[in-house]
């Protein structure tokens, strides 16, 4: 078990961010060195600031998914948004930020409420669509005809990470002090001990494979949306 | 037999390099390779995947034929994972006989790419996939042949300078017949303002928007000519995924421009030859310092109407009257009001069909199809293009049409016209099929 910890807590956090840095840097570096004849989709951008707005807005709000399907519009922009709300909140996992409470003139227990209300309410509504996008790539034929393993195994990959967070915020109720502790020795490369909750244990390593297999499966569409969407909306 | 093998094994090979080189290939087509979250929405905007769903229709699983050679020739300790779970795949001879109908039942409309969350446009991996069964000589008869015809003749009717002579004299003596003065279609005039180029089917198959454009340039008074050496702009090699012969062939209109010392290169009723001519040959190929600028006869058509002296009758049009917007003018160069402006200033009744413009569904005969009849010598092939393109790839189109209640379908488009002309004989529709330019034709008012 100390071994595990100790490989867990102390050696692959700093594997998963060099594998996730190195990864994407070449990935997307090799993208853009790639040549690109002109393949507009019509009505195309005139401008670079209108075009970002653009790729800006598809990325915020799924414009186009919005027009073409709706019922996964629903079930993904949601998914996404919880998403975004949930790494938001992770900031807190990792260290504390009085100064920005104080300016906001926010105690203790402010905080507290307010993660409790959107993190706790985004840990829930993403499991939902979680197993609502697992449930749709299972029953519609034209998803479940074009999924193989690697599609389930990110579903369920990230499933698992959801469901152990979810445990921790409703049920063992995790003490944040003990995880910033945690990162505060990581960060100064110091010996780091993780915190003794063995659901933490399967959510941290869960979720650094998570990190490390961005860079080599579809999880690439993060960086590669804004490329792939600004090739075909430049004029 | 063992000689047809090792040739098989040649060809995978071959097959197999073509896919791989994608890894230092075009940008988009790399970052297809790995971006797509398989969530199936191009099946939903598909017209293909819609009328016949299955697995083989459903644009993913298309562009998964390569996606997943091309994972699996990436050797990597992950890409053994992905083989582990599913995602990579190797191919057979059987395979790529398979593939040639697979790609070629994709019109390459790009309507998924409108809808695509990832932005991923299918219509690029599709030409991919028709590229490589056509470097080892795999190509539906039709396209070969064509490909052929045209490199031997410069258009793809395979006419000779007579043959072209005869038909504009025909066209003339048509026009004067109608319109009762003489109104010209010059040839070889050097030095006029104007080259315009049709699709050469529009001379031979569909003659009434040839003669539409000649009466435009009389109205307009303006100085134009056409070329006996480059009058095609269509072009297969759009098609075939062939970049040499699409350039072979785009240089026949530059030289003819060149040759006759025009301002302006202006291309017809033909969004595929506008697409070549304007967005991937013309100042792609030649250079941004070409003497002469491309542009297409619709936008042409929208500067004259606006200066508001044509005169035109509409009652001369009062049957409904709808546009079906061809993939190439309204995804591909973005030509959607100008037609509609000419086609409104024409037709008592106008009807739009729904959806339109980018969101137009294709007509099922995009890519080449429209021209293609029979089985064209492809394997593993259950129906003829035919069956296929009045069943299943027409199906949406055919809908969509009835639904106008229109009695004329606007289509400036060689390909879109023969493919509709067919789908409404098909369906016993009493509709008729025909170009913009046809019912300006009809409409003009001219000084006699």
């Amino acid at each position: 078990m100390i071994e595990i910890k100790f490989f867990v807590g102390q050696l692959m956090p700093y594997f998963t961010a060099l594998v996730f840095l190195i990864g994407i840097t070449y990935k997307v570096s090799k993208w853009i060195k790639a040549p690109q004849g002109k393949i507009t989709l019509y009505p195309a951008s005139s401008t670079q600031i209108e075009k970002w707005k653009r790729i800006a807005k598809e990325v915020l709000v799924f414009q186009g998914l919005f027009e073409g399907n709706k019922p996964l519009w629903f079930g993904t922009w949601i998914f996404h948004a919880s998403l975004a709300l949930i790494i938001i909140g992770h900031f807190r996992v990792v260290t504390d930020f009085p100064l920005i409470w104080s300016a906001l003139g926010m105690g203790k227990e402010d905080i507290d409420t307010i993660s409790a209300v959107l993190g706790g309410g985004a840990g829930i509504i993403i499991l939902i669509m979680g197993v609502y996008l697992l449930f749709r790539r299972l029953t519609v034929e034209k998803v479940k005809e074009i999924s193989d393993g690697e599609d389930y195994f990110t579903l369920f990959l990230i499933l698992a990470i959801i469901i152990t967070g979810d445990i921790m915020r409703f049920i063992t109720h995790f003490d944040l002090t003990l995880s910033r502790e945690y990162f505060s020795a990581l960060f100064t490369f110091q010996k780091a001990t993780l915190p003794a909750d063995q659901v933490f244990l399967l959510h941290y390593f869960l979720g650094q494979v998570l990190i490390i297999y961005i860079p080599f499966s579809k999880f690439l569409h993060i960086p590669g949306v804004f490329l792939s969407k600004s090739i075909i909306y430049q004029e | 037999m063992n000689e047809k093998k090792t040739t098989h094994q040649a060809e995978i090979e071959k097959a197999v390099n073509a896919v791989k080189a994608i890894k230092d290939g075009p940008r988009a087509l790399q970052i297809y390779m790995d971006i797509c979250a398989k969530c199936g929405t191009c099946a939903d905007q598909c017209h293909v995947a819609r009328a016949n769903p299955v697995r083989r229709t459903n644009p993913a699983a298309r562009s998964d034929l390569i996606r997943k050679l091309y994972k699996q020739q990436n050797s990597n300790l992950f890409s053994k994972i992905r083989g582990l779970l599913g995602g990579n795949k190797s191919i057979t001879q059987e395979d790529l006989e398979t593939w040639v109908r697979d790609f070629y039942e994709c019109s390459g409309c790009r309507r998924c790419a409108v809808f695509c969350p990832m932005g991923i446009d299918n219509s690029i991996i599709t030409r991919k996939g028709r590229a490589l069964v056509h470097a080892l000589g795999m190509s539906p008869k039709m396209m070969k042949e064509t490909q052929a015809i045209s490199d031997k003749f410069g258009n793809d009717e395979g006419q000779g300078y007579e043959a072209f002579l005869d038909a504009i004299r025909f066209l003339e003596s048509e026009l004067e017949e109608e319109h009762g003065i003489p109104i010209k279609i010059p040839v070889d005039k050097v030095g006029a303002d104007i080259l315009f180029v049709p699709a050469s089917a529009d001379l031979i198959s569909f003659p009434e928007t040839q003669m539409g454009v000649a009466t435009f340039f009389h109205a307009t008074g303006m100085s134009w000519t056409m070329s006996s050496e480059g009058f095609d702009g269509a072009n297969f090699g759009l098609f075939t995924g062939d970049d040499a012969h699409m350039k072979r062939k785009n240089k026949v209109l530059h030289d003819a421009s060149l040759k006759l010392k025009v301002k302006k290169l202006v291309i017809g009723e033909c969004g595929h030859a506008y697409r070549i001519a304007k967005r991937i040959g013309g100042t792609f190929y030649w250079g941004n310092d070409i003497p002469y600028e491309i542009t297409n006869i619709f936008i042409l058509a929208d500067e004259e109407l606006r200066k508001g002296y044509l005169k035109i009758d509409p009652t001369k049009n009062q049957e409904p009257v709808t546009y079906h917007d061809p993939c190439n003018f309204a995804r591909s160069t973005g030509i959607t009001e100008e037609p509609r402006t000419l086609l409104k200033a024409c037709v008592t009744d106008f009807r739009e069909m729904t959806p339109n413009r980018q969101k137009n569904w294709c007509c099922g005969g995009g890519g080449g199809l429209a021209v293609m009849d029979s089985k064209e010598e492809v394997k593993q092939n259950e129906v003829t293009f035919m069956d296929y393109r009045m069943n299943v790839g027409g199906k949406m189109k055919l809908e969509q049409i009835k639904a106008t209640g229109a009695k004329y379908v606007a289509a400036p488009c060689a390909n879109c016209k023969r493919q509709l002309m067919h789908l409404m004989d098909y369906h016993k529709m009493d509709v008729k099929v025909g170009g913009v330019f046809d019912l300006f034709d009809k409409a003009v008012i001219l000084k006699k």
